[in-house]
């Protein structure tokens, strides 16, 4: 699959999770733009700055957690589509996750059959 | 011992909508067990005997438990059993949606037997004698640091051994805890748990064993100490407090958060009441896990 015109934003305050992501999305389709955030806070600036077509975003992170960095992202664009990648699937995270408008929750550790068919949905056939 | 609540799995199965599950989920603290749904799930009736005794229940002025007696499906001693259990939330969730009509007690049933066996993690199942080691030491260490040993400490060190063999691999021998005032830390991940009181936990070893440690989570050949080694051990502390969380949520209605994992190097690693050591030996080197009560 190509998403050449594509740009991925992860972010993970782990360098490990934000590469295992990045690869798993490289086995599945190719040419993909990634920008990489370490924090709520860079994800929020980066979103803003890159518009990016799809976002992986981790929960627990320092200095602005995921699930506030979603809410303003949001509310900056309500068409964002954001992919809350975590260890922590509660039944409080999920709800909050979906109330502000995520369109995925994926447990960690993930399988990349969940990567290829977020992949394929998100931005397959645009 | 659950590694995805149930929410979160019939989402991704496309089993249920987002609207669907946020309605059954926000019900969830008035919602009320019963005993079709519970006799399910512990495997001593079926679905169509539920629904049997469903139906016979609006046509007969009589408790549901008395009705499946009365069939031969459970015994006295069954129903007060069942009465008498704990429900796990994650059947409350299943039950409120079969209520709302979204599938049927037969594809409850058979959701949950997939559920189960895509989602849950067997305890400590893959070697008789090192399970037996583990619960050995896991009673041990309560009676040893005089703390009470509930549901939910209990369950934090048992899926502990469980995320080794899991992520790490089965080939390390436990060997004794012991409780400590301070622990010396070399090299080290921590992270802050808060539930009703707050406890720490960090793994701690010397530089060579994190790489072996750090190569065997990551599935790479890493061969010098870098950042991918202190990533691979905050995420594996990470990935196993995220799994005990789950647990905690899909079993009992807790709400427990985790502050993001901190390296701590050269220092000394102290609590607010007690520490205790578990030390495992693993080929490639002793990994020290460290829970501060």
């Amino acid at each position: 699959m190509d998403i050449s015109s594509k740009k991925i934003l992860v972010c993970d305050d782990s360098i490990l999770a934000r590469k295992q992501l990045m690869d798993a999305v490289k086995e599945i389709a190719d040419g993909a733009t990634f920008i990489e955030g370490k924090n709520g806070s860079e994800a929020v600036d980066l979103y803003k700055s890159e518009k990016p077509d799809l976002v992986f975003m981790d929960i627990v992170m320092p200095e602005k957690d995921g699930t506030t960095a979603l809410a303003e992202i949001r509310e900056y664009d309500k068409d964002a589509v954001i992919i809350i990648v975590s260890s922590v699937g509660t039944q409080e995270q999920l709800k909050k996750a979906i109330q502000l408008g995520a369109k995925d929750f994926i447990q960690k550790p993930f399988e990349k059959n969940q990567i290829k068919e977020i992949i394929e949905l998100r931005l397959g056939g645009k | 011992m659950y590694t995805q609540f149930l929410g979160n799995y019939l989402l991704q199965k496309g089993i249920v909508t987002k609207e669907q599950l946020f309605n059954a989920m926000s019900r969830l603290p008035q919602t009320h067990i019963k005993l079709g749904t519970i006799a399910i799930h512990e495997g001593l009736m079926t679905a169509n005997e539920v629904d049997e005794c469903l139906y016979v229940q609006t046509r007969e002025d009589k408790r549901f438990g008395e009705i499946a007696v009365e069939r031969g499906y459970l015994s006295d001693e069954q129903v007060n059993q069942l009465l008498a259990m704990q429900t796990p939330e994650f059947l409350l969730l299943g039950q409120n949606l079969v209520e709302d009509g979204v599938f049927s007690y037969e594809e409850l049933e058979r959701i949950m037997f997939d559920y189960r066996s895509e989602a849950e993690l067997y305890d400590l199942s893959l070697d008789v004698e090192n399970q037996e080691a583990v619960e050995a030491i896991i009673s041990k260490f309560f009676l040893m640091a005089e703390i009470p040993p509930n549901e939910l400490n209990i369950m934090y060190l048992e899926l502990m051994f469980n995320s080794l063999i899991r992520f790490i691999g089965e080939d390390f021998t436990p060997l004794t805890p012991m409780v400590i005032e301070e622990f010396p830390v070399t090299f080290g991940v921590s992270q802050n748990i808060f539930s009703d009181h707050e406890f720490e936990t960090h793994i701690d070893c010397d530089r060579e064993t994190a790489i072996a440690f750090a190569s065997r989570y990551a599935k790479e050949d890493f061969n010098e100490f870098n950042e991918y080694i202190v990533a691979s051990m905050e995420d594996f502390l990470n990935l196993h407090n995220g799994l005990f969380i789950v647990n905690v949520s899909n079993q009992l209605s807790k709400d427990i958060s985790l502050s993001p994992p901190e390296v701590i190097e050269d220092g000394i690693l102290s609590g607010p009441n007690k520490c205790v050591d578990f030390p495992v030996e693993y080929p490639f080197g002793t990994v020290h896990l460290l829970v501060c009560f």
